[in-house]
């Protein structure tokens, strides 16, 4: 064996070692400190589709398309590479020995040289998003390791093509170890073009040269693999995991079982399940989070990427001093809510989930978010004002209205419409799920007539709950109220049993997210549809009549969707299909479907004050008229609440309407 | 160590309850019964008190079957022990005081504290009468108090100064709503509320009681205005009030 050979085997060793340490410790941490478990259900098919999707084929990083593309390459050029370093080290070690041969060294050697020079180029690309256009998401954020990272990558680069070129003038041929020595030129032909431009050096000088680009290279990957799992740059062993492990139903929260668990919510890192480690350890700190969450672009501190490292950092820290000391739990895992995370970035969240769909390692802030706020709520009732009394309401009046529950169908007087409360034993197909805010809010109650209207023109058997009717749970439950939240579907659950409903449909989106996706942990399987996707298929199934109205052809329409509508169910395409039977002149808005921003109300936020920064609202109401709309369409009583109030208090009452998709199809059926 | 004796009392919640239509009558049959809301400013207080300076909490309630529910959320909010008082009727400051009165004295208590005035009979009388049955001061109408030895403090805005008041133990004190924001209860109280015991007495002393007659909503014709556009502001609605009372 070559003295190198056994310097190359003594550090690779050294460096696997450190990578290996390091993990090691951290599923240490992922194994001993949780007290939770995540309860994944196993869905192979789908898990194996979402590696692919979302690792192999990058996808989600291609919502952001300069970032996307720049990391795709860089990925793709980094699996091609690991071909060639595997073969670099081993032939290093065993020379003479080689990994690959034929074509398969040919195809390969042919995709790395392609790759070496995109990932050049990526570098240069990367260096000049983040240090010269200084890109907004980056910023503020481990420079260093940016840097260092960069400059490894660099610098492999470089020295695979000193080497190639090496090779190409006939220099390496006769040392130990080298490889590729069979291929013919064109098989590397980036490496060939710059061979045949650079000039040709002694076989001696190249001598030196080839050993000196030979030691850079090898100790650069051994550098890199020992840093890997101390930086950032964990995310590359980590993501790909916690993909695979990633939960189907994403921000979707889940119930606690007061009567057996003892811990309530997200107080300290014992809080958290192995599979939330996974989503710290995954972080790549790309800031995607941050860049779209409603909050933080209007100016509030709480920025989802500073929840995740935040997290991160002090389970680092804690998992540390709980491996090397021991000792008291109670002790060392301090709570991570106050210090390093704000109570009020807690509050300022608005459960929008747009953190969660940008987040391209498939990381869940929301439920953090919201465990984080039950600890404060569940456990040392802490809570903003409005937020308690929000509470009380409900409490006492099932509702988050201090409002007679008896008077919650009086907007239905006159309607004849079946009222199960008055008429239980009444024949229906479809329950009218109406939900508390289009129950009481006068505006809201015009949506409520609309979808009534609606419904009886295309002869739908319907009924309401009238004054059985209860507060879904929704607001108690993302202000972390759990116990109330608990309470509330307990009772409705009941209440829909005993009413045998199996098909709902709701005008509220955040009711329709309750019902459809939540209800099922609490024992009842329902059929739900948002109004607008029912509407859609009455039209489509010719059930209504739309007829263009003599303003159709002056107004100006924009579809704002709803988080809960959008985001958390989907469903995109329906209401704008409804919009598009009528509108004239449509124009979407700069941040729409998946990308749209949030109204500002959800997760308890319609009841509370914005104080901090400038209302969201005011931003979303600012898209709006950057396309000229005079008509915002939306499909949420929130949405309706937050948007109709931005219209007026910013001055745009007079050009400017908020319509509800079914106000709009109402006032075109007669 | 501070132990205090916080009166507590149930009301129907004024919300849900509706004056007949024929009659006038307030319709209190189903109106559910909540924990008035002065008596929450108290019980809050009470426990933030003990949680400054030790001691304990009772809360006393005059009511029935349905003030356990009453009862527990005072647990949930921090009282260690309750007596619900039951079978005394009536409409009676002094009488009541006297109740209340006997079985404050059958309990240790430096402070005794309860709501200014409820927000349903408003009589605003009875922790005088308290303090005067008892024969200890009374310190009214408090936004703080703080707890200094045996010595007690309180501040109170009056109508054209703040005064700060002190006596010794044992003393009388009711709370204005301004005193405290009442706490959320944590889940892990509110489940040790629902197991821990109430202990539940009969009324012994009766007297002469004053009894409702008749309790009418006043009629009033109303012209239901409603000012659909808010946002025209005060000088619309004055506008109206003004053309209105012409
Ligand atoms: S859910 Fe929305 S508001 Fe909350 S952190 Fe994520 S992006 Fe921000
Ligand atoms: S949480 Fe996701 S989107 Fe946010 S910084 Fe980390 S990796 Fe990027």
């Amino acid at each position: 064996m070559y003295v190198f050979s056994i310097i190359v085997l003594i550090g690779l060793l050294a460096a696997a070692g450190l990578f290996l340490f390091t993990i090691v410790k951290l599923l240490w941490n992922a194994v001993k400190i949780p007290e939770k478990k995540p309860g994944l259900k196993l869905q192979l098919g789908r898990r194996i589709y979402l590696v692919i999707r979302n690792v192999f084929l990058q996808a989600k990083l291609f919502k952001d398309l300069g970032g996307g593309i720049m990391h795709a390459l860089m990925f793709w050029g980094f699996i091609a590479f690991a071909a060639y370093s595997s073969d670099f080290l081993l032939s290093a070690i065993f020379p003479g020995f080689h990994l690959i041969s034929g074509t398969l060294e040919r195809v390969a050697f042919f995709t790395v040289d392609i790759f070496a020079m995109v990932v050049l180029l990526d570098v240069i690309h990367a260096v000049i998003r983040r240090w010269g256009i200084k890109i907004k998401r980056y910023q503020g954020y481990n420079g260093f390791e940016a840097w260092f990272i960069l400059s490894l990558i660099a610098i492999l680069m470089t020295t695979y093509f000193i080497l190639a070129v090496l090779r190409l003038d006939h220099i390496s041929q006769n040392i130990p170890g080298s490889i590729g020595e069979s291929l013919v030129p064109m098989n590397t032909p980036i490496s060939y073009a710059l061979a045949s431009v650079l000039p040709k050096i002694s076989v001696s000088a190249g001598y030196y040269v080839y050993w000196t680009a030979f030691w850079i290279h090898a100790l650069d990957f051994m550098i890199f693999l020992a840093y890997i799992p101390t930086s950032k740059h964990l995310h590359l062993f980590a993501a790909p995991f916690n993909v695979l492990f990633a939960k189907e139903d994403q921000a979707i929260l889940k119930p606690i079982d007061f009567e057996k668990e003892t811990r309530f919510g997200a107080t300290d890192v014992r809080d958290f399940n192995w599979k939330d480690y996974f989503d710290f350890y995954a972080c790549t700190e790309c800031g995607r989070c941050t860049a779209n969450c409603p909050a933080n672009l209007t100016g509030k501190t709480l920025s989802p990427r500073d929840i995740i490292w935040d997290i991160r950092e002090t389970l680092m820290a804690q998992g540390n001093e709980y491996r090397t000391k021991g000792g008291d739990r109670d002790q060392i895992f301090k709570t991570v809510i106050g210090d390093p995370i704000k109570e009020e970035d807690l509050w300022s969240c608005t459960t929008c989930m747009a953190c969660v769909e940008q987040c391209p390692v498939m990381i869940d802030h929301v439920s953090k978010i919201v465990d984080m706020r039950r600890s404060l709520v569940l456990n040392q009732g802490k809570a903003p004002r409005e937020v308690i009394d929000l509470t009380r309401n409900i409490e006492q009046y099932g509702s988050p209205y201090a409002i007679d529950p008896s008077t919650r169908a009086d907007w239905a007087e006159g309607l004849d419409v079946v009222d199960l409360t008055k008429t239980p034993d009444a024949q229906y197909d479809v329950l009218y799920w109406v939900g508390c805010v289009a129950s009481f809010d006068k505006r809201n109650q015009e949506v409520a007539k609309s979808i009534v209207k609606i419904l009886k023109k295309a002869d739908v058997k319907f009924a309401i709950l009238g004054s059985k009717e209860k507060c879904t749970g929704d607001p108690a439950r993302r202000t972390g109220n759990e116990y109330l939240a608990d309470m509330m579907i307990k009772e409705n659950v009941e209440t829909l049993k005993a009413n045998r409903v199996q098909k709902v449909i709701t005008g509220c989106a955040h009711c329709f997210n309750s019902l459809k996706n939540e209800y099922k942990d609490f024992g009842i399987e329902l059929e739900v549809h948002h109004h607008t996707e029912y509407i859609n298929k009455l039209i489509s199934d010719k059930k209504l009549n739309v007829k263009s109205i003599d303003s159709d052809t002056l107004e100006k329409y924009t579809y704002h969707d709803p988080c809960y509508v959008g985001r958390y169910n989907k469903t995109y395409e329906e209401p704008r299909d409804v919009v598009k039977t009528f509108a004239l002149n449509y124009e979407e808005m700069e941040m729409n479907k998946s990308k749209a921003l949030c109204c500002g109300a959800g997760g308890g936020r319609l009841w509370m004050e914005e104080k901090e920064g400038t209302m969201i609202s005011h931003k979303r109401i600012e898209q709006a008229d950057n396309v000229g709309a005079s008509t915002v369409v939306t499909a949420c009583p929130y949405c309706m609440t937050m948007l109709d109030d931005a219209r007026k208090t910013t001055g745009r009452e007079e050009k400017m309407k908020i319509q509800d998709v079914s106000e709009l199809i109402a006032s075109r059926i007669e | 160590m501070v132990d205090i004796v916080v009166l507590i009392k149930q009301m129907p919640d004024l919300e849900q309850v509706k004056p007949d239509p024929t009659t006038g009558e307030p319709q209190l049959k189903n109106v559910p019964l909540k924990l008035e809301n002065l008596s929450e400013n108290s019980v809050e207080e009470a426990v933030r008190l003990k949680e400054k300076y030790g001691g304990k909490v009772t809360a006393v309630i005059f009511g029935n079957e349905q003030s356990s529910a009453i009862m527990k959320k005072a647990y949930a909010m921090g009282a260690d022990e309750g007596y619900i008082i039951t079978g005394f009727k009536g409409n009676n400051p002094s009488l009541t005081a006297k109740v209340l009165g006997e079985k404050i004295k059958a309990l240790k208590h430096d402070i005794v504290i309860l709501g200014n005035q409820s927000a349903d009979s408003i009589s605003g009388l009875l922790g005088g009468k308290i303090a005067s049955y008892l024969g200890i001061p009374l310190l009214g109408n408090a936004n703080s108090i703080e707890v200094d030895g045996s010595t007690v403090k309180v501040k109170r805005a009056l109508e054209e100064n703040n005064q700060v008041i002190q006596a010794n133990f044992p003393v009388v004190v009711s709370v204005t709503q301004e005193i405290n924001e009442p706490r959320l209860p944590p889940v892990m109280q509110i489940m040790q509320a629902g197991r821990k015991p109430i202990n539940t007495e009969a009324a012994t002393i009766t007297g002469r009681e004053v009894r409702i007659i008749s309790n009418k909503a006043p009629k009033s014709e109303r012209k239901k205005i409603i000012f659909e556009d808010v946002d025209k502001g005060i000088a619309e609605v004055a506008k109206v009030l003004k053309e209105e009372m012409r």
